[in-house]
């Protein structure tokens, strides 16, 4: 059975809503393998001393779920979901720290785990505000006339192209953006995305509700820098435009070219960034990396250390490509 | 004509590429045949003809030329690949398995000697002259 690990990142809620966050996951009727909450606080507490999280962590032994209280590093939330992507699980469950998922949620949203899909989410409501989303596509291209599918209730399952806040998803696939700024302003637009465009479906299901108790004290995303959000709404757009291009970054030396050059009249509709243009014609890093912020999820050294890779390079950069 | 690539690109460090082959001076006093050596300024000359910082395209021109090439596990084994001229690398650390192209003649000393690491800096393994092949062997497949 895959294993599925539970991510929780907070900040400034360890007496309001994350308590009652814990005590959901903790009684989810498909129990999760692992917990591990990211602490994101200025000045982090030992909660071994409180009482209610005693009971927690006692809780979670005595049900035999693992469990892990890291101390994050205050650069955004996405640094810590792209730590929890790489912890060797087949699927993460990212739970805001003011989302309340009904008992059976991680159960609905298990049940669709199949190959062919990459993310799954269920509704996210925040009363009052409900809409009704039962004609909401889904599409990244609509982005900006609907609401999201999820803020509404899911009445029927339904691929689409992105989900937010949380949800399910096929873990090591693809990378979070560390390129956006502190507040990861749409990071988790970007990842499911680039899910969708790794060839999987992304799924909005029914009977999976997480209640959004949206607390204006706290959060991971407490700063309110307007630069920030302009910086990552930027990266956002860029990415979109070229979304119809296999974008491809050769941030690397000249004998990867080489073998690259190999593999690219494999690749539909490139876009390409390059160090060696006399090799591989195309754009700059620089370029690439003003227009996508991150660009280290191109790097094919980091990917095949992370799959532990034994096969050539050629092949390496063709999982990575194609 | 041989061409030989003696060097792997340097260490930010200053220390000694641990890909790079410790024996070419007694494996170019073993060779019978005019060798052109190719590389960067700053690179210690092995032979007379050394032509430095040539452009991708003269290199190009230059294995088409040559009977055959030697190279450590540097950008030119992929370029005598890529020009579809057969060569021998000499490997120590990098794993051919992966940085190889079987159309060369790729000779390691032994898979135990590889880093256990293949995809972070060289910077982080030491340089060692048992992990590569002798000359001798080197210049049995230089006949073939």
């Amino acid at each position: 059975m895959n294993k599925v690990l539970c991510s929780v990142a907070t900040r400034g809620r360890y007496f309001t809503t994350l308590p009652l966050v814990l005590n959901a996951i903790i009684n989810q009727t498909r129990p999760v393998d692992k917990l591990v909450i990211f602490d994101d606080n200025d000045e982090p507490q030992d909660m071994r001393s409180e009482m209610i999280y005693q009971y927690f962590f006692q809780m979670l032994d005595i049900k035999g779920i693992a469990w892990e209280w890291l101390f994050a590093d205050k650069k955004g939330q996405h640094h810590i979901h792209q730590r929890a992507n790489m912890m060797g699980y087949d699927w993460v469950w990212r739970v805001d720290d003011d989302a309340i998922p009904e008992p059976n949620v991680l159960e609905m949203l298990y049940y669709y785990t199949e190959d062919c899909v990459g993310a799954v989410g269920g509704s996210v409501l925040t009363p009052p505000y409900m809409p009704d989303t039962s004609k909401v596509t889904g599409l990244i291209n609509n982005i900006d006339s609907e609401p999201n599918i999820q803020w509404g209730v899911i009445k029927e399952e339904k691929q689409v192209e992105h989900l937010h806040c949380t949800f399910l998803y096929r873990a090591g696939v693809c990378d979070f953006n560390l390129g956006l700024s502190r507040v990861a302003h749409r990071e988790e637009t970007l990842f499911t995305y680039g899910l969708k465009q790794k060839g999987y479906q992304i799924l909005a299901v029914p009977n999976a509700v997480t209640w959004h108790m949206k607390n204006p004290e706290g959060g991971i995303r407490s700063e309110t820098k307007k630069e920030m959000y302009e910086h990552d709404e930027q990266i956002f757009r860029n990415i979109l435009q070229y979304r119809d291009r296999t974008i491809v970054v050769l941030n690397c030396g000249l004998g990867d070219h080489l073998v690259f050059s190999h593999v690219l009249p494999s690749i539909p509709n490139a876009e390409v960034f390059t160090c060696y243009p006399e090799v591989v014609p195309g754009k700059s890093i620089a370029e690439a990396q003003h227009l996508f912020g991150d660009i280290d999820h191109w790097n094919v050294y980091k990917k095949m250390d992370q799959w532990k890779w034994k096969d050539s390079l050629e092949n390496a950069y063709r999982k990575l490509y194609l | 004509m041989i061409i030989i690539s003696p060097y792997s690109k340097a260490l930010l460090s200053g220390k000694q590429n641990p890909k790079n082959y410790p024996y070419w001076k007694e494996l170019i006093a073993m060779i019978d045949e005019p060798i052109v050596q190719v590389g960067i300024e700053g690179e210690e000359q092995l032979v007379s003809d050394f032509r430095k910082n040539l452009p991708i395209t003269e290199l190009r021109k230059l294995i088409q030329e040559c009977r055959t090439w030697i190279s450590c596990d540097s950008f030119f084994q992929h370029l005598g690949w890529d020009e579809g001229k057969k060569g021998i690398v000499l490997w120590g650390v990098s794993d051919p398995l992966i940085y190889g192209h079987p159309e060369n003649i790729n000779l390691l000393a032994d898979r135990k000697h590889l880093a256990e690491n293949q995809f972070l800096w060289w910077e982080f393994v030491d340089h060692q002259n048992e992990r590569f092949v002798k000359p001798k062997i080197v210049l049995e497949h230089l006949k073939e």
